[in-house]
């Protein structure tokens, strides 16, 4: 037996004997006892009065349930989130204690696991959404008596790369983005994250920086440009979706990797060569008339690129350049590659057989066409797609644990910040050495995360997953119901606004993650707007009956009084186009100025109509707006297709802010409002009060509603089917007395909860899952508290707390072993 | 999780998806199970719209056989066939936005446009995983100018398998010849072949080997994607096995793939392809995108000059040029069921079993909000659809309900296709199939 095995045997049966005897309980670990046993014991102590065999609450008998198979699983999955999430036994009725309710919990995940491994496992208590199933005072409080804490360590793994990172590490092949400018901050620049485009489409360009006309409009351009879409996918569009343990990648998209880079690779040889005729690469496009003659638009044929090399110069141009092919620039060439893929160096036995790949498919294919083959294959090297956490090398220390290091370390800090690899420093620090300890990490991360010129995607990653501000483009709105709201609805303006407003919200988020204090109020209570044009109707209000009436009067009055004036002068003049006339009588626009600033936006993607960085950094008006939660950005993202989502949202504040678990729906609760154009949607949603519902949306609803003082485009309102809107809600059950109570509306709830420590300490639980990549155990306890401490006591930093986080064991620490604690972590 | 039919699909979906890998006819590697009858579905979708005029037979408004009326010139070639066709009217995708192409939302029946990425699976795939299984369960090929065929050869604008998982079409006759009948080709193509079969087979020693110190918890994440090489490898393998079955099937190479002189005769080739997957066996849904689900396209070989965006400007009915394209349509639409009627399956022919879909991605036209989307479908889908009529639908019925007519032809109960309550409370008067439609 390993020395880990050893350690972990020893630990375990420490921990076993301790349970048995009842004294000690440790979370994770082992049980001794069966499974029936502990679950008969706390059924009969806890839930059979209520749930026995006669007239049993909810008509739901539990007086002899005391196995698990496949039968009753999801009666047993049931039983274990009302348990764990202390929804029972309910709070009128004697408690379990502490060690007995986490006893029971962990049997049955246990127990699940274990029935459940041919159809595919139970994996519930992993996902993200039932992070918060962990017991939050048991994280930030005391430890009660009974229970005992191992030191935390990640299980040993593999990442597959996000969609993101994938797509950021492709463009970096063939497109050489501006290196970052600290004059102007926010433009885009090399190291951020490839954008979605205009129409929310994550999308991989060619030429598009050489490109200096094309014939036709924005869709001419968009049909005629080159453009792939992302292969990798991810399959959850809320919270956080990047687990290591949810993808894999699949024979499908290997393929299509396999197609995407053939596309490189002769990119990356001949540059627009490969997409376009040579007559096509011209400074001058009137000297090609003759060519661009007819109706070409929307053909490639009809774009003309400059003559100005901007793409990135690799060997692979060397080689294909060169006559023939020799070894030691085909040797270039893959070790070139190989890095650009993997950020690894190719180790002897990787490059050898690289290179007999590359070399065979040229015996076959001659130069070009078997050069590319044959490099193509590196695409589909599992460490350009997966990064490894094996900590194969080191010793384990008491524990089983051991500290990842050199490449793996290195690429787990490089990854927890960036999607290009690892910058000179970094990688010199692996090479020689000094990737091996705590402090080298926190060299690394401080050294990072205090130059701005070295782009840290992933951290807006986070903020765009905990906050899912970014899905105001994808909500599909009914154009009626959108009309109403007083925007745009005609084409794609509105969408196109909305993925605007997710760029602009990235900038704001930016700008006070530069300040770096009180981050995470700050971001609550911000009256700070980083604003396009259409904003202002986006940051209006939207106006009454009333108030449209009076507007449309004044309107005629002031083109009344404007003709009568033109006709008394000798000469007429039509009206001036002014402003005036295109005023949206339906809303009280904002009226967003300041400094000029950037959002980082797509390539162009969509000719001139294209997403623009332009920006102002403005106020936003008085009153009506208090931090993100206000931001069209995340209403609308909390919207559907005729309305607000008002579920949705308290559904968001109650695990987002207060930390807490919703079980799942029961399958049998056809969730559905009632269709009623004439009641608000607080009336329709007297449907979720019934006894039956209101059990989980009492945690959601009256969290919700305050935000009705929006319509569902994200404008401020006063009033509601002309009647005065009621804003008002309730923070209940919150877990902290101070912040329960009603509340008028939602910045009088926004204002609460960004003075509340738990609301601050649900946030480093979240950046805890982002970047361990998994959710917390009891047993992280320790690194919760201590990053809390960090972000506190560094005035709300969140360098503070990242460097915290990256540093803690949880981060640091892999176990191999499959014990319970690691399957557990 | 992902089990073994699924991921085979997938795999193939991906086959579909590449070039030159290869393929096995179906009764080789996944037979149907076996009271199953074999079904088949093609989806055909022209760019530009789709105008009730060029397809709804003279002083028809209301709903009637077609036994005594004549086809208009537009679908002529489809005269003869007639008592195979169904045309309907009336059905909308208001909610698709299909001005300028509603893209994966004509086949998805959500929102789609420019740039918009899928955000639920489409109906071709949706029936490529319930019909009888064939080894490459979806084959799409799209029909484009010549330059945009050869400079992007594969493009994924109007089919998918979920959310953010666009299907790629294949628009390089070269290329799919080479996926599907590599392994019974000469010349530059068997070289090629050879070559991707060689690294293919090199790539999954490697992901094998690689994967050894991958710890325990993940083996199976990681297995998937070695199993994804076995997959294709072991396909490849099958495939040569059978080549004289292939054989029967595979079109010959000839000029118009290797030296075309319009875009028409790759259009005319990648057909052929499409029709030999349907009778070899290896798939059971074929997409056709005519224009690629843009709103450009070429057809210079029916002596058509103009392209691209101004087709779409042009009114249809009695218009030269689209009578051109649309009769090209039929023809190909006649192609496809006289090659299928050539094939006998069961007591009758593949075609017996067979449903083709025609219909545009842009609704009635270009500039298009929607409400009226035609439709036209061939074949009685095994017996499942009624045939030979005219149906004018009155209420209001969003695309996403033939769909599930269509799923529940398939034999699968579904009463909506991509709609929640909430939209169709707004955007569908009536729940489940179209009636009219079904047997």
């Amino acid at each position: 037996m390993s020395k880990v095995g050893v350690v972990l045997v020893v630990a375990l049966i420490c921990n076993l004997l301790s349970v048995a005897t009842g004294q000690i309980y440790t979370p994770g670990q082992n049980i001794h006892a069966e499974f029936g046993e502990v679950a008969k014991q706390f059924l009969e102590n806890n839930c059979v009065d209520c749930h026995g065999a006669t007239d049993p609450e909810r008509n739901l008998s539990l007086h002899d349930l005391s196995s698990l198979d496949e039968t009753n699983s999801a009666i047993w999955k049931s039983i274990w989130a009302q348990v764990t999430l202390k929804e029972m036994p309910p709070s009128d009725a004697p408690q379990p204690g502490v060690v007995e309710r986490l006893r029971f919990s962990d049997c049955i995940v246990r127990e699940l696991a274990r029935v459940m491994k041919d159809q595919g496992g139970f994996r519930d208590h992993l996902d993200p959404s039932k992070g918060n199933f962990v017991d939050h005072e048991l994280l930030f409080g005391p430890l009660p008596a009974g229970l005992q804490l191992v030191p935390t360590s990640t299980q040993a793994r593999i990442w597959r790369v996000t969609p993101q990172e994938h797509i950021t590490r492709l463009n970096d092949l063939i497109n050489t983005e501006p290196k970052y400018d600290s004059d102007n901050p926010g433009l885009r620049a090399h190291g951020d994250e490839v954008p979605t485009n205009h129409g929310g489409e994550l999308k991989l360009y060619f030429g598009t920086d050489r490109i200096i006309s094309w014939q036709g409009g924005t869709v001419a351009y968009a049909t005629a440009v080159k453009s792939t879409p992302a292969v990798l996918s991810s399959a959850r569009n809320r919270g956080l979706e990047n687990y290591p343990d949810f993808y894999s990648v699949n024979s499908a998209e290997a393929t299509q990797i396999m197609d995407v880079a053939d596309d490189i690779i002769r990119y990356m040889a001949f540059g627009p060569l490969s997409i376009a005729e040579p007559y096509q690469i011209t400074d001058d496009p009137n000297s090609i008339a003759d060519k661009m003659k007819g109706d070409i638009r929307g053909l490639p044929t009809s774009i003309v690129y400059s003559t100005k090399v901007v793409d990135p110069l690799t060997p692979i141009r060397d080689l294909m350049n060169a006559e023939g092919v020799s070894d030691m620039r085909l040797r270039a060439s893959v070790n070139y590659l190989f890095e650009a893929l993997t950020f690894l160096p190719p180790n002897h036995e990787d490059l050898d057989k690289y290179l007999a790949i590359v070399k065979q498919s040229i015996e076959k294919l001659g130069k070009v066409d078997g050069i590319v083959l044959g490099l193509s294959s590196i695409f589909l090297d599992r460490d350009a797609l997966f990064r490894a956490e094996f900590a194969e090398n080191g010793e384990p220390d008491r524990y089983g644990r051991v500290m990842l290091q050199d490449w793996e370390l290195g690429l787990a800090v490089n990854h927890a910040l960036r999607y290009l690899k690892p910058d000179d420093e970094l990688r010199s620090a692996i090479v020689d050495g000094r990737m091996r300890t705590r402090d080298d990490v926190k060299r690394e991360v401080e050294r990072m995360l205090a130059d701005d010129s070295i782009r840290k995607p992933r951290i807006m990653r986070f903020f765009r997953e905990y906050f899912d501000y970014d899905l105001g483009g994808y909500i599909c709105k009914d154009a009626k119901s959108l009309n109403e709201t007083g925007v745009r609805s005609m084409g794609d303006s509105h969408y196109g606004a909305m993925f605007d407003a997710t760029a602009s919200t990235d900038r704001l988020i930016e700008l006070i993650l530069q300040q770096d204090k009180d981050v995470f109020k700050q971001l609550l209570t911000t009256d700070k707007v980083v604003a396009t044009e259409k904003d202002n109707v986006y940051f209006g209000k939207q106006r009454s009956r009333a108030e449209i009436a009076e507007s449309v009067a004044m309107a005629k009055k002031e083109k009344a009084k404007h003709e009568s004036e033109s006709n008394s002068n000798s000469e007429k003049k039509s009206l001036p186009q002014t402003k005036k006339e295109s005023f949206i009588h339906s809303v009280t626009e904002a009226n967003l100025s300041g400094p000029a600033i950037y959002a980082r936006v797509s390539r162009r993607s969509f000719g001139n109509g294209s997403m623009k960085p332009e920006r102002v950094l403005a106020t936003a008006p008085a009153g009506q707006r208090l931090g993100i939660l206000t931001h069209p950005s995340w209403l609308v993202s909390h919207s559907d297709a005729m309305d607000n989502h008002a579920i949705l949202r308290g559904r968001w504040v109650r695990e987002r802010m207060l930390g807490g678990g919703i079980p799942d729906v029961p399958i049998t609760v056809n969730a559905m409002l009632p269709e009623e154009p004439h009641n608000t949607l607080r009336q329709r949603m007297r449907v979720t009060r019934e006894s039956y519902c209101w059990t989980c949306h009492k945690k959601m609803d009256p969290l919700g509603l305050p935000f009705e003082m929006y319509n569902h485009a994200g404008l401020f309102r006063k009033t509601e089917l002309e009647n005065p809107v009621d804003t008002t809600g309730e923070i209940i059950e919150s877990g902290d007395p101070a912040l329960d109570g009603k509340v008028d509306n939602a910045i009088d709830m926004i204002r609460k909860l960004a003075e509340s420590q738990r609301a601050e300490q649900v946030f480093v639980r979240y950046a805890f899952r982002f970047w361990m990549g998994r959710n917390e155990t009891l047993n992280d306890a320790p690194v919760l508290q201590k990053a809390h401490r960090d972000y506190k006591e560094n005035g709300g930093s969140m360098k503070a707390l990242l460097t915290s986080l990256l540093t803690s064991d949880a981060f640091l620490y892999r176990t191999r072993s499959q014990s319970i604690a690691s399957a557990a972590n | 999780m992902l089990d073994r039919r699924t991921l085979l699909q997938r795999m193939a979906a991906g086959v579909a998806a590449t070039c030159g890998s290869t393929l096995a006819p179906e009764h080789l590697m996944a037979m149907p199970a076996i009271n199953a009858t074999r079904k088949r579905v093609i989806f055909f979708m022209q760019n530009q719209g789709f105008d009730p005029k060029t397809c709804i037979p003279e002083g028809m408004t209301s709903g009637g056989s077609l036994a005594k009326v004549k086809l208009p010139e537009p679908i002529s070639p489809l005269e003869p066939y007639k008592e195979r066709l169904h045309i309907i009217n009336g059905l909308h995708g208001l909610h698709s936005t299909p001005s300028h192409s509603a893209f994966f939302g004509a086949l998805g029946g959500y929102r789609g446009g420019d740039g918009v990425p899928p955000s639920a699976s489409t109906i071709d795939y949706e029936l490529s995983k319930v019909l009888p299984q064939t080894i490459l369960p979806h084959l799409c090929i799209g029909m484009d100018s010549m330059e945009n065929m050869r400079t992007k050869p594969t493009i994924a604008t109007l089919s998918a398998g979920g959310a953010g998982q666009p299907i790629f079409m294949h628009s390089n006759p070269n290329h799919l010849y080479q996926m599907l009948y590599g392994g019974i080709s000469s010349g530059q193509i068997r070289l090629e072949h050879e070559a991707r079969s060689t690294v293919l087979s090199q790539i999954e020693q490697m992901a094998v080997t690689k994967g050894q110190l991958i710890p325990t918890a993940d083996k199976q994440r990681y297995g998937q994607f070695v199993q994804g090489f076995k997959d294709v490898n072991g396909l490849r393998d099958r495939l040569d096995g059978v080549a004289d079955h292939l054989s029967k099937f595979a079109p010959k190479v000839d000029e118009r793939y290797t030296n075309p002189k319009f875009e028409t005769d790759w259009h005319d080739a990648l057909l052929d392809l499409g029709i030999s997957a349907l009778a070899s066996g290896i798939t059971n849904t074929l997409t056709i995108g005519s224009g690629r689900g843009e709103i450009f396209g070429a057809w210079k070989g029916l002596g058509i000059d103009q392209q691209g965006h101004n087709l779409g400007h042009m009114d249809q009915p009695d218009n030269p040029i689209w009578i051109k394209i649309r009769q090209y349509n039929s023809r190909m639409l006649v192609r496809i069921m006289e090659a299928l009627d050539r094939v006998p399956e069961g007591s009758g022919t593949m075609m017996d079993h067979t449903l083709i879909v025609y219909t545009s991605n842009n609704a009635d036209k270009q500039h298009t909000n929607g409400a009226n989307w035609p439709f036209m479908l061939l074949g009685n889908f095994d017996g499942a659809l009624k045939t030979g009529c005219f149906t004018q639908i009155v209420d209001k019925r969003p695309i996403n309900a033939l769909y599930a007519t269509l799923l529940r032809a398939a034999g699968v109960s579904c009463d909506r296709f991509n709609m929640a309550e909430k939209l169709a409370q707004k955007f569908d008067a009536g729940t489940g199939p179209l009636k009219d439609l079904l047997v």
